[in-house]
């Protein structure tokens, strides 16, 4: 899955998409087809904004359907997007939806796994950090409390 | 911890393309894990898997891409085709349709990757003999006007599908080995990794070991 996760779009490939997605803009609203192609490749860049902007543009087209074998593929490539923005909690959320659509989705099953895995390894991280911060500010307030009863 | 840097050679690019419910990613799936993944839902997207083989004494790394068959990936999914070493096209025996598709499929393959790229044709589901749609022989036919090597496989029993995956490294291999194929060529879709000093010690330790006799 790190392999699908972490995946760049050519860049070449992003402009010819955005090309027609922004040419059907201009005239009227775009097809679900031109929506979904350059969504796709969005959330596949390197580029914070693109992955948003590709989370937003798959968000409008789930919403806009009914069709649960549609919503699937927004699903999945909402919570890799996420993913890639590292914000697990909204990335788990997309892919175990998808999983109650289509349960037995090893692709789905996958995605948690590999979230599940990317939040332990980076909480741990991120609790230390945390963790270090509060000791440093503890270590702050006593010194404060020594210089001030030295007063 | 034997392996150095790489435990591998060369690295080969796959894509294995076809219509929807042929069986691609129960290849794939059986390929590298070696069982058969029943009710299996349609692809998102695509799927990517990898397996470490050997070709005449060389460790190959193979990185397969999994694409999927329905129309609303194939614009996006194009982009995958390029720089392939080996494309699997597939089709299913018990059912015509995914075999007359198969000349768009070629057009595709040809006009996306290089001249060399080794095009492989599955005919799967080889296992369901009594729904037969497409027979051997015209499948073969089909393979050899176009120049494309060919087998019927079955990913639920396993029949042949090493083969297929095989058959297509030793072309590449080949091709390597006798100058067709140019490794410096952008988007030959072979990657040489030369074998590390460290790597080389311990390959020699490991023979070492093996001549001891211990």
């Amino acid at each position: 899955m790190e392999t699908i996760v972490q995946e760049v779009v050519p860049i070449e490939e992003l402009k010819k998409f955005e090309k027609v997605y922004q040419e059907q803009l201009q005239r009227a609203e775009p097809s679900v087809k031109a929506q979904f192609d350059y969504s796709w490749c969005l959330v596949r860049s390197p580029y914070k904004r693109d992955l948003h902007q590709g989370i937003a543009l798959l968000e409008d087209l789930y919403h806009k359907t009914t069709d649960d074998n549609l919503k699937r593929d927004y699903l999945f490539y909402l919570s890799v997007g996420n993913t890639r923005l590292k914000d697990y909690n909204k990335a788990l959320k997309y892919a175990k939806a998808l999983l109650t659509i289509e349960p037995g989705n090893h692709q789905a099953q996958e995605l948690v796994a590999y979230i599940d895995k990317k939040m332990k390894k980076e909480g741990l991280v991120g609790m230390a950090i945390v963790g270090g911060a509060a000791a440093l500010a503890i270590g702050g307030i006593v010194s404060l409390g020594v210089a001030l009863a030295r007063k | 911890m034997a392996t150095g840097p790489y435990n591998y050679s060369y690295i080969f690019k796959y894509i294995i393309i076809g219509d929807m419910g042929v069986g691609k990613s129960c290849l794939l799936h059986q390929f590298t894990e070696k069982k058969f993944m029943a009710d299996c839902p349609h692809t998102i997207g695509v799927e990517f898997g990898t397996r470490i083989i050997e070709v005449a004494g060389q460790k190959i790394k193979l990185q397969i891409w999994d694409t999927a068959g329905q129309e609303r990936f194939r614009a996006v999914t194009r982009s995958y085709y390029r720089g392939a070493a080996g494309a699997l096209m597939v089709y299913d025996i018990t059912r015509r349709s995914t075999y007359n598709h198969l000349s768009s499929w070629l057009t595709d393959a040809r006009n996306l990757t290089n001249p060399n790229t080794v095009i492989f044709l599955i005919g799967n589901k080889s296992d369901l003999e009594a729904q037969r749609d497409v027979t051997y022989e015209e499948a073969k036919q089909f393979a050899e006007e176009n120049g494309l090597m060919f087998l019927e496989c079955s990913a639920k029993t396993g029949e042949n599908v090493e083969d297929a995956f095989l058959d297509t490294a030793k072309k590449i291999f080949q091709n390597i080995q006798d100058g067709s194929l140019d490794l410096n060529a952008a988007e030959s879709g072979v990657q040489h990794k030369p074998t590390s000093p460290r790597n080389a010690l311990n390959t020699d330790q490991a023979q070492n070991k093996e001549g001891c006799g211990c």
